[in-house]
């Protein structure tokens, strides 16, 4: 991580460094901290797993994580186009947990859905033939 | 900071430097947050139910939470690193559920299956007990399957002689077939009066049909429709046996009844 390099500057430094020259490193490190080139990655992750969710039509069971991801990914570009990558790598992250989560809580509604159907139909059976029986005897 | 040693331009940069440090240094940690993400997981991996159905997930939710755990330099990283490893333990928690409903529908297959076949084993039941009855009503009236149908034969009983009068002990024979045609809404019965060879053949035929008619309108009384029913009446012409002796004739002197209907023989 890119923040843990100042510490790590630290411990490795060499005892001959003048002072200056660390401090010139450290603000070096730390400006390289917050200015990378945008989460690209990130990005593309998000977006697939976006996709997914409305491929698997979770807009019907878990719409608000759906939602969430989808607010998550513009607030990320958004925030590519302000310059801040880190918010935007966050923010994609953000982005696509939400819908990865969109996609599973749909999966496990429709599961749910198709159990409750086949127990309902036994269910029906079952209280048919209670009312068979009373009707013959 | 020695700060004290340094000129003007040493100073500027190490204001630089401690402001970037600062705004990169770390907020006070969210102990309560993560505890609870920890607690989480721990249920979800303590459910006997859930923990093996997403051993994938699991797994990707306990890197998440132990990168959460760790403590972070960077305040906004922390409380990443929080939200990620929470949504990838509910993300775990989901699909542990999934299978976990997949994984019941085989049971919940095979307990559908057995109520339908206790359905129709039922409806084979019902209608077996149903051919049982009629069956037994059938032997009760003692009617026989014959190529006319089934045929219930009232022997010389209902009447006196020469006359078309029921008798009194009549209508306890006659009351079986009612019940019988009341249950039975779909059956019609033919009605036919027979007599031995004494007298004359027209006398006989006359009194055959009047004896026919007698019965059919005693089970008009009983609320059967005339419309199901058919009276004729056969005279001498058809003996079951000769009319050489007494018991052959009584045994000619009778009333059938044959039953029309969908059913003649059950089985």
């Amino acid at each position: 991580m890119t923040t843990l390099l100042p510490h790590s500057t630290i411990t490795q430094r060499p005892s001959g460094l003048r002072p200056l020259s660390v401090l010139l490193l450290l603000s070096l490190t730390g400006l390289a901290a917050c200015s990378s080139p945008p989460p690209d990655r990130e990005l593309q992750a998000a977006e697939l797993s976006i996709t997914n969710a409305e491929k698997a039509r979770v807009a019907d069971y878990a719409s608000p994580e759906l939602g969430e991801a989808r607010n998550k990914l513009t607030a990320a570009r958004a925030a590519v186009s302000e310059g801040d990558m880190e918010d935007a790598k966050r923010l994609a992250e953000q982005a696509r947990v939400n819908a990865d989560l969109a996609t599973a809580k749909a999966a496990a509604a429709k599961a749910a859905v198709v159990n409750t159907e086949m127990q309902d139909s036994t269910e029906t059976l079952k209280t048919e033939m209670d009312r068979n029986q009373g009707g013959t005897l | 900071m020695n700060s004290f040693m340094l000129d003007d331009r040493k100073l500027m940069v190490t204001a630089l430097a401690a402001l970037l440090m600062v705004a990169c240094t770390s907020a006070p940690r969210d102990p309560e947050a993560i505890g609870q993400l920890r607690r989480d997981l721990t249920e979800l991996q303590s459910d006997p139910q859930l923990a093996s159905k997403a051993p994938v997930a699991i797994a990707d939710a306990e890197k998440a939470v132990v990168a959460a755990e760790k403590p972070q330099a960077d305040a906004e990283q922390e409380a990443q690193l929080i939200y990620i490893a929470d949504r990838k333990v509910k993300i775990a928690h989901a699909q542990a559920e999934s299978r976990k409903l997949e994984d019941q529908r085989t049971a919940l297959g095979k307990e559908r299956e057995a109520a339908r076949l206790d359905s129709r084993t039922q409806e084979a039941d019902t209608a077996h007990q149903l051919a049982r009855d009629l069956q037994q009503e059938i032997d009760d009236l003692n009617a026989k399957p014959t190529d006319r149908g089934l045929v219930v034969t009232l022997g010389d009983v209902l009447f006196d002689n020469a006359s078309s009068t029921l008798k009194p002990g009549a209508q306890d024979k006659l009351s079986k077939l009612s019940a019988f045609l009341i249950k039975h809404q779909d059956r019609s019965i033919v009605i036919e009066g027979h007599t031995d060879s004494v007298g004359t053949e027209d006398n006989n035929a006359a009194l055959s049909q009047r004896r026919a008619d007698s019965v059919a309108s005693f089970l008009t009384g009983q609320g059967i429709t005339r419309e199901r029913l058919t009276s004729s009446g056969k005279g001498e012409g058809f003996p079951v046996v000769g009319n050489e002796t007494a018991a052959g004739r009584q045994q000619n002197r009778r009333v059938e009844v044959i039953i029309v209907g969908a059913m003649t023989r059950v089985e």
